[in-house]
């Protein structure tokens, strides 16, 4: 229990930490902030406009597609602030950059990953957020909901990441692919699900869990419900065990030193 | 003199270019990345396109789903097949690397322009069937007049050129500002919505079209787009003079901000 | 008393998959697996006591950085037995973490974009230590290691020593009882390195922690270290006491004299001469061949001294020959 405690005490320093890593560079932390806003209404104007012309998409509204945006933004802007050690996740494992948090009495998939911080995703909550008012679902009713779905799909898009980039220990030039799906997760994440039937939305809660970071999420704070919550809750919890599984049998192999081609 | 000179040039940037080109053919897993993303943008919208006209009425006249898609296809191909130049030359200036090499200034972006070029022709010429392809697909064949995508060629490649140059131009704002990622995604955004990435600007409210119009990046998505739309060689030649016209005046823009940036490292000594 | 490390019999082996090369080799590689062993550790056994002083020697690819990798539990061992301060590191690495310590000479600990004390509030979090107590031993050791000015600021606007300092001090902060140090002082100036040195053997001493450096300067080893192990293919070659390692290895003296005269001459069997300067001469004598006495006698007889000093030569030529012995052994097994 006090390992635990200590862990969360941990994190919380951690957090702290880099927040203030990036509040050092005062300047470039308020560029990426308000030109990522700046950038997430842009692309959301693109939808305006196309709902001016059609007043629905597959059963969508514009609202419908603004509280989509609005939590995808969120829960990406939140995974990439307080776990922005995903993204080089994959290189640090192929470079050996694990050692020194090996050698710490700490979790080192958590020190890992909240060791950096991006600061671009305070602009990505800020949007979201405002999205997510403009959308109503800023209500004190509805903020319990609210809170679960972005908190839900912040967890899913960090736990694929790290499940992706956890094949490092394995694969050889993963980084590049993770990637891509992480990126690609995200695109598809905020396009109506209606769009998408059979084999893709297969592929959708599998390999690329969009359904996870947008379209579920979405819907609890839509038309909240018991049984949305608990797949919500539920998701959230299947992914990040298993990128803690998959991370910590990937520890194993990191510890034989077993790797592909000539290293020092 | 001057022919002789701008002869050589040419042969040296171009070998440059050449150059590029191969590194980035060696770099398999981009190149694939690039147009699996474009492939999926184009299946994604495409859904969209199905979804809201299906059997239904045109959006736009002239211009059905088919055409609609081709659109999207021709408008993806010309943007994913700009490189990140500002990355390279921001690292550059960064590093202080760029002190040495900008006391000419045309040489170094010279240089520059024509590695980033290199690559851009290489994607061209990979995602063009590959968006062919996908668009072919999802749209069950090609546009309506498919003469029109002839025209699309040698203005999608212009337009990427006119995109190469803005990058060089943001990369080069890193003498003033420390990060330009910032300032990229904005222009990035300003392409998309201005320059009809995704919808054309037909189904644009008059108002922003006009504000658009008055803009390099319509000439840039839009103008080789809307060739998915029919045979239309006026259109095309107007699009080829917006072209060339914003082209000399980006073109200057660089020369200028090039200059200040000299200015600037004599001052502050990098 | 029991000992810090325990090694029997290690051995760590790595298994090297092939790189493929071109497209044959690419899609052959998709349906076999081609791989090699390579032997890094093979059979070494030692054993160090408490608070004492150890360098690992060795040429690169020796094995030094794998042997200290599994005593601090980043690696597993292939067979062996390894036992640090009684604890298994492969089995139980966290309840070793919290009292061992290591500082990577290439890799920091410390962020960059903030001042190191920061990062030595985030490691009394890390290492759970009594907010009290920490704040002491912090300021005790950035005193002794007079890093006070250096601690506010970002630690990218730091000098490689002042940083280096600072990265010593997070390692020590929650009272290690084994210290391994891997290359501290690469790429520091001889100044910061001299500086380095004297802050490890001081350290050493006041808190009584074990300390284990690897190195390819022998420098460090002669300054800090009590006790050399001298590693080779994986092998230990050698394990000896610093004072032993020179008394038994080389029986040669340097002597160096500044004279008065530009040049000094000196015909004395088993005297060589080195490569010298002006008013200075760099003499080698064999001891075997003749004593020091002699050639000093001879030395001040024959010129006007202004300085003389006679050393022993250093650790350079002792390990070179060490490796030299090594290799002369094994191409003759």
């Amino acid at each position: 229990m006090s390992r635990l405690a200590g862990t969360l005490r941990f994190a919380r320093a951690l957090v702290a930490m880099n927040l203030r890593s990036s509040l050092a560079l005062r300047g470039a932390f308020w560029l990426q902030a308000s030109f990522m806003a700046l950038n997430n209404a842009a692309f959301f104007s693109v939808w305006w406009l196309l709902f001016e012309r059609f007043p629905e998409i597959g059963g969508w509204r514009l609202l419908d597609v603004l509280t989509l945006f609005g939590v995808v933004a969120s829960g990406y802007g939140a995974s990439i602030v307080l776990a922005g050690g995903v993204r080089d996740l994959g290189r640090a494992i192929h470079d050996g950059e694990l050692d020194s948090c090996l050698v710490q009495p700490k979790p080192v998939l958590l020190h890992r990953l909240a060791s950096h911080t991006i600061a671009s995703g305070w602009g990505d909550m800020a949007s979201g957020a405002v999205m997510l008012g403009l959308a109503g679902a800023l209500e004190p009713a509805s903020l319990a909901a609210t809170g679960l779905a972005v908190a839900s799909s912040a967890c899913v898009f960090t736990a694929s990441g790290v499940l992706l980039q956890s094949l490092s220990f394995w694969i050889d030039g993963m980084e590049t692919f993770a990637r891509q799906i992480s990126e690609f997760t995200l695109v598809f994440s905020t396009y109506p699900r209606p769009l998408f039937s059979g084999g893709v939305s297969v592929l959708l809660y599998t390999v690329v869990p969009a359904g996870f970071v947008g379209f579920l999420p979405a819907e609890l704070v839509r038309a909240p419900s018991l049984a949305l919550a608990a797949a919500a809750l539920a998701a959230s919890l299947g992914w990040t065990l298993l990128a803690i599984f998959v991370f910590e049998r990937g520890l194993v192999r990191y510890a034989s030193g077993n790797r592909i081609g000539a290293r020092s | 003199m001057t022919a002789d000179r701008f002869v050589r040039s040419t042969r040296k940037y171009g070998a440059i270019a050449l150059v590029s080109a191969r590194r980035a053919l060696a770099e398999r897993s981009v190149l694939a990345g690039r147009a699996l993303f474009l492939g999926v943008i184009v299946f994604i919208f495409s859904r969209v396109w199905e979804t809201v006209l299906g059997q239904g009425p045109q959006a736009i006249p002239g211009a059905g789903k088919r055409e609609l898609i081709w659109y999207l296809a021709v408008t993806e191909w010309c943007l994913l097949s700009v490189p990140h130049l500002f990355l390279a030359i921001e690292a550059d200036v960064r590093s202080g690397d760029i002190a040495c090499r900008l006391v000419r200034p045309v040489s170094y972006l010279g240089t520059q322009i024509a590695e980033a070029l290199g690559e851009t022709g290489l994607r061209l010429l990979v995602l063009g069937p590959t968006g062919a392809a996908v668009a072919f697909w999802m749209a069950g064949g090609f546009p309506e007049d498919p003469r029109g995508l002839l025209l699309a060629l040698p203005l999608g490649a212009l337009a990427s050129v006119l995109a190469v140059l803005s990058t060089a131009a943001i990369g080069l704002s890193a003498f003033w500002i420390v990060d330009t990622s910032p300032v990229y995604w904005i222009w990035q955004k300003l392409v998309f919505v201005l320059g009809g990435l995704l919808l054309p600007l037909e189904l644009y409210p008059d108002w922003l079209r006009t504000l658009a119009r008055c803009s390099p990046f319509p000439a840039m998505l839009w103008g080789p787009g809307r060739m998915a739309f029919g045979f239309a060689p006026e259109a095309a030649l107007v699009t080829l003079l917006e072209l060339l016209a914003w082209g000399v005046g980006i073109g200057v823009g660089l020369a200028w901000l090039s200059r200040s940036a000299r200015a600037r490292l004599t001052v502050s000594g990098g | 008393m029991a000992p810090a490390i325990e090694l029997e019999n290690l051995r760590k082996t790595f298994r090297v998959t092939e790189r493929a090369h071109g497209l044959a080799g690419s899609l052959r590689a998709l349906f076999v697996r081609r791989t090699r062993e390579v032997v890094a550790v093979d059979d070494l056994s030692f054993a160090i006591a408490p608070g004492e002083r150890v360098a690992f020697v060795g040429p690169n690819g020796a094995g030094k950085s794998t042997t200290l990798k599994i005593l601090s539990g980043i690696l597993q061992p292939t067979a062996g037995r390894v036992r640090v301060l009684g604890l298994e590191p492969g089995r139980e690495r966290t309840r070793l973490a919290y009292r061992i310590g290591a500082v990577f000479g290439q890799r920091s600990q410390l962020w960059s974009h903030l001042p190191a004390a920061d990062t030595f509030d985030l490691l009394a979090r890390i290492y759970e230590l009594e907010p009290a107590e920490y704040r002491r031993r912090r300021d005790d050791l950035v005193a002794s290691f007079e890093i006070a000015q250096v601690v506010e600021k970002p630690v990218r606007q730091l000098s490689l020593g002042e940083r280096m300092r600072c990265e010593l001090v997070a390692s020590l902060l929650h009272r290690p009882e084994i210290l391994f140090l891997d290359e501290p002082t690469i790429g520091l100036d001889v100044v910061a390195k001299a500086t380095i040195r004297d802050l490890l053997r001081e350290r050493g001493r006041l808190d009584g922690c074990t300390i284990l450096l690897t190195s390819h300067d022998t420098g460090d080893m002669e300054s800090v270290c009590e006790r050399v192990l001298v590693i080779h293919h994986g092998r230990l070659l050698l394990d000896r006491s610093l004072a032993t390692l020179r008394r038994g290895f080389i029986a040669k003296k340097r002597v160096s004299v500044v004279t008065e005269e530009v040049e000094l001459r000196v015909d004395l069997p088993g005297v060589r001469r080195l490569p010298s300067a002006s008013h200075r001469t760099e003499l080698e004598v064999d001891l075997d061949v003749i004593g020091v006495d002699r050639v000093v006698a001879a030395i001040v007889a024959g010129a006007r001294v202004l300085d003389l000093s006679v050393e022993d030569p250093p650790m350079e030529e002792i390990v070179s020959a060490i490796y030299a012995g090594a290799a002369r052994s094994v191409s003759r097994a």
